[in-house]
């Protein structure tokens, strides 16, 4: 006789958002312990990382690095080679030492501002990935400019889904999702009985309705948008995503959605390609491997948008399926899990083309 | 009762389960109050002890046409002076209660007079044929639980209600409801606090009515913090648990206002109940920064009920099901902190700021809240207002009393025995010294 099928969901306050577990087994205590060691897991990681926490690693980084050779953990190491690399290969278009920026806007505060061009130049000074000088023989990093501020905040998230995933697999967990906010995910496995988990996209102006349906299976997403964090001066909207090089709020996207194999590369590459563009984006993606980005962008001025999907070789591989439905409702939840109405589908996605409805 | 028209997706929700909900907001004879004063069968109450409590209650009372109020009492002039003034009926006036309670057209009396002169004054007027509205606690000592049953027992056609207001009030009842329909999971603990910076010292131009006024301070008339400001907590958790404290121990002190009083100014008291519930509560008088209200705690969620806001915040448990559910999730842009971190306002609602993520969150829970028929965005009426219409609509209308007899025994005893448990049961604990 088979195992009965155990479902469990929990949710997690950590690194300014919720995570979110679910895991399918056979036995209830056991999941429950699993997911208990998912989250110290995810905790302990934000005590290392977290640049608001002075005592983390990271924080003793920022304020020691610039005056000499700092050890570090090798697990942040390779994170830091990883994000580094990520700075080299989109051209500095995701870069972890641009919080100063995000600063001088005002965007870890509740108010934005609009900083004056001096200012802007002067805290370009101090910003920079190749500033970072890490060495591989002895495990240090150096900071070649005072005022230099390692910030994670566009990757540790999708870092902490991956090795939160580490966890669950360690412990023989083969049908799970871990979500930090919304932002970004892995899908482990699928659930009993479905192709694939299905993820809805939220619609860039309306948080209710899906943009598009999409099923993952070992696969994960991230998403870059402008929804979240904002603020206005005049008729003029200031998203929180900068451009690292110009120190000014990336205009005319809405939104850049990763697929990739893990959730520390999504996080990553759905800020550059938010950056970067549609085009630079498609023309990183002729040199890189398995990897599918979407891309919501503005239409008009009566909140139209349209869709353009690219894809790397290897993308058919990485396990996403697009839905032919894409209009789906938000009905009211709590946080995490929603039950969604269907709606009458009218838009498609085709693969291997940009697509634009 | 009103309710404002919007477009407020939640208050809609909360107008469809509105009538559902009706049975937490609505009071017996709230509507009655909408009609011309002077009912021809308006009840004819006197009232006894017309200091600051009871004039507190007098102001309620002139919005009540269901009761007239046709006599007065206090033995301290100028008292008795403010309350003819309150009630504005030309109430005649006593000093000796005795004498209210020998005026046969008198249909009822509502007492709030100092505590050990309650049950003798309740006992008295229950004889004397007359409904009683009792402030709480209900009574001073453990021997006047049974004089008073056995006095109620004999005019079992006279209401009898304890001045226990919080179970009038819609915040309260909202939470209960909370509680009932699961909410908040197994409730295991509340946590409840009176903290103020205040002597509790009423001005006295005379010495000589030092004790009269300040009857608070001194232990031949009172049972101090835990029966004028924990007897109202005590109930909350009576309420709560369905049932009254199996123990209690405490410990308190005169720690700060050294003045001569004789009651203690700091106090704490953690009550058990069967079935593993736990009530702390706590009162001081050097420090307001807690300010007043109680904490409902159970394993999937808080009810932090601060002076008059409710805030919810969700647990966040695990939930284990069987078999696979459907699986649709949602992925957008980084959100910031989650609702149950900010706490859910779930009482009263006060002007909806902007659209963020944490307001859509507040909202998906308040329409939560509201589809179990528990959402309450204001309180409609003061809950004193609430418990004096309640008792006219007992005795007119037969409607069951708010806070009644055994409530009022059970809250009594509990503070009783909190005293005790302070006065009588501290131990040293200090550590001997060895040699």
């Amino acid at each position: 006789m088979p195992a009965a099928v155990i479902r469990y969901e929990a949710s997690h306050l950590a690194m300014g958002t919720e995570f979110a577990l679910v895991a399918y087994g056979d036995d209830p205590q056991y999941l429950t312990a699993v997911g208990n060691e998912v989250f110290e897991e995810i905790d302990r990681l934000e005590a290392q990382l977290s640049k608001f926490n002075p005592k983390s690693e990271v924080s003793v980084i920022n304020r020691t690095a610039a005056s000499g050779n700092i050890y570090v953990e090798p697990k942040l190491f390779e994170l830091l080679l990883n994000a580094v690399n990520h700075s080299e290969s989109t051209g500095g278009s995701f870069d972890v030492t641009a919080g100063p920026l995000m600063k001088a806007w005002g965007f870890f505060r509740d108010k934005g501002r609009v900083p004056a061009n001096s200012e802007i130049a002067q805290v370009l000074r101090r910003v920079g990935y190749r500033h970072v000088r890490l060495n591989r023989a002895d495990r240090t990093i150096h900071f070649d400019v005072e005022g230099l501020e390692i910030d994670l905040g566009a990757i540790g998230k999708g870092y902490a889904v991956d090795r939160a995933v580490d966890v669950l697999r360690r412990y023989g967990i083969t049908r799970a999702l871990v979500s930090s906010g919304t932002s970004s995910l892995y899908a482990l496995g699928t659930p009993p009985g479905a192709r694939g988990w299905s993820i809805s996209l939220r619609n860039p102006y309306d948080s209710e309705r899906a943009a598009n349906v999409i099923y993952l299976r070992n696969c994960s997403l991230s998403t870059s948008g402008n929804y979240e964090k904002f603020f206005k001066v005049g008729a003029k909207i200031y998203a929180h995503i900068l451009n690292p090089t110009t120190g000014k709020p990336v205009e005319n996207m809405l939104a850049a959605i990763i697929l990739a194999p893990c959730a520390r590369d999504a996080d990553a590459l759905s800020t550059a390609f938010y950056v970067m563009g549609v085009e630079r984006s498609r023309e990183y993606l002729t040199t890189h491997r398995d990897l599918m980005a979407l891309f919501y962008l503005p239409v008009g001025r009566d909140q139209r948008f349209r869709r353009v999907m690219l894809r790397s070789a290897g993308s058919n591989d990485i396990g996403a399926f697009f839905s032919r439905t894409t209009d789906r409702r938000r009905s009211a939840t709590r946080a995490g899990s929603s039950k969604i109405r269907r709606r009458a589908s009218h838009s498609r996605m085709s693969g291997n083309r940009a697509t634009a409805c | 009762m009103k309710q404002k028209v919007s477009d407020d997706v939640t208050r809609r929700n909360f107008l469809k389960t509105a009538a559902s909900a009706a049975a937490v907001a609505a009071l017996p004879g709230v509507t009655a109050a909408a009609e011309n004063s002077g009912l021809s069968d308006a009840v004819r109450y006197g009232f006894i002890g017309t200091g600051t409590q009871g004039c507190t209650l007098l102001r309620f009372l002139t919005t009540i046409p269901a009761g007239r109020c046709v006599a007065t009492c206090d033995i301290y002039p100028p008292n008795l002076k403010k309350g003819v003034d309150t009630i504005g009926s030309k109430p005649d006036t006593y000093e000796d209660y005795r004498q209210l309670l020998g005026r046969k057209e008198i249909d009822a009396v509502l007492i709030a007079t100092p505590l050990y002169l309650h049950a003798r004054m309740t006992i008295d007027a229950l004889e004397a044929g007359k409904h009683v509205f009792i402030e709480k606690s209900m009574f001073f000592k453990e021997e006047e639980a049974e004089q008073i049953r056995k006095a109620a027992a004999a005019h079992p056609k006279q209401v009898l209600q304890v001045g226990l207001h919080r179970r009038s009030s819609v915040l309260y009842q909202v939470a209960m409801e909370m509680v009932r329909k699961g909410a908040l999971g197994k409730v295991l603990l509340v946590q409840s606090r009176v903290t103020t910076h205040s002597s509790w010292r009423r001005p006295v131009a005379d010495a000589k009515y030092e004790r009269l006024i300040n009857w608070r301070m001194y232990r031949e008339y009172s049972g101090g913090l835990m029966a004028e400001m924990g007897s109202h907590f005590i109930d909350i958790a009576n309420w709560l648990f369905d049932s009254e404290p199996v123990s209690v121990i405490g410990t308190g002190g005169l720690d700060y206002w050294k003045d001569g009083r004789e009651v203690h100014d700091n106090v704490h008291s953690i009550f058990d109940y069967n079935g593993g519930g736990r009530h702390h509560f706590h009162c001081m008088l050097f420090n307001g920064h807690h300010s007043n209200g109680v904490m409902i705690m159970g394993d999937q969620g808080t009810l932090d009920v601060t002076d008059d806001r409710g805030i919810y915040f969700r647990e966040p448990v695990a939930k284990v099901s069987s078999g696979p559910a459907k699986e649709n999730w949602w992925a957008g842009a980084t959100v910031s902190k989650a609702a149950s971190q900010k706490g859910v306002l779930i009482f009263p609602e006060k002007g909806a700021r902007d659209s963020g993520f944490v307001d859509r969150e507040l909202r998906y829970a308040k329409q939560w809240l509201a589809s179990m028929g528990i959402y309450q965005p204001e309180e409609p009426f003061d809950p004193y207002w609430g418990e004096l219409v309640n008792f006219f609509a007992s005795i007119r209308e037969g409607k069951p009393v708010v806070a009644p007899l055994e409530v009022g025994v059970a809250d009594a005893m509990a503070v009783i025995n909190a005293n005790r448990a302070i006065d009588e049961v501290q131990k040293p604990s200090r550590s001997k010294k060895t040699t």
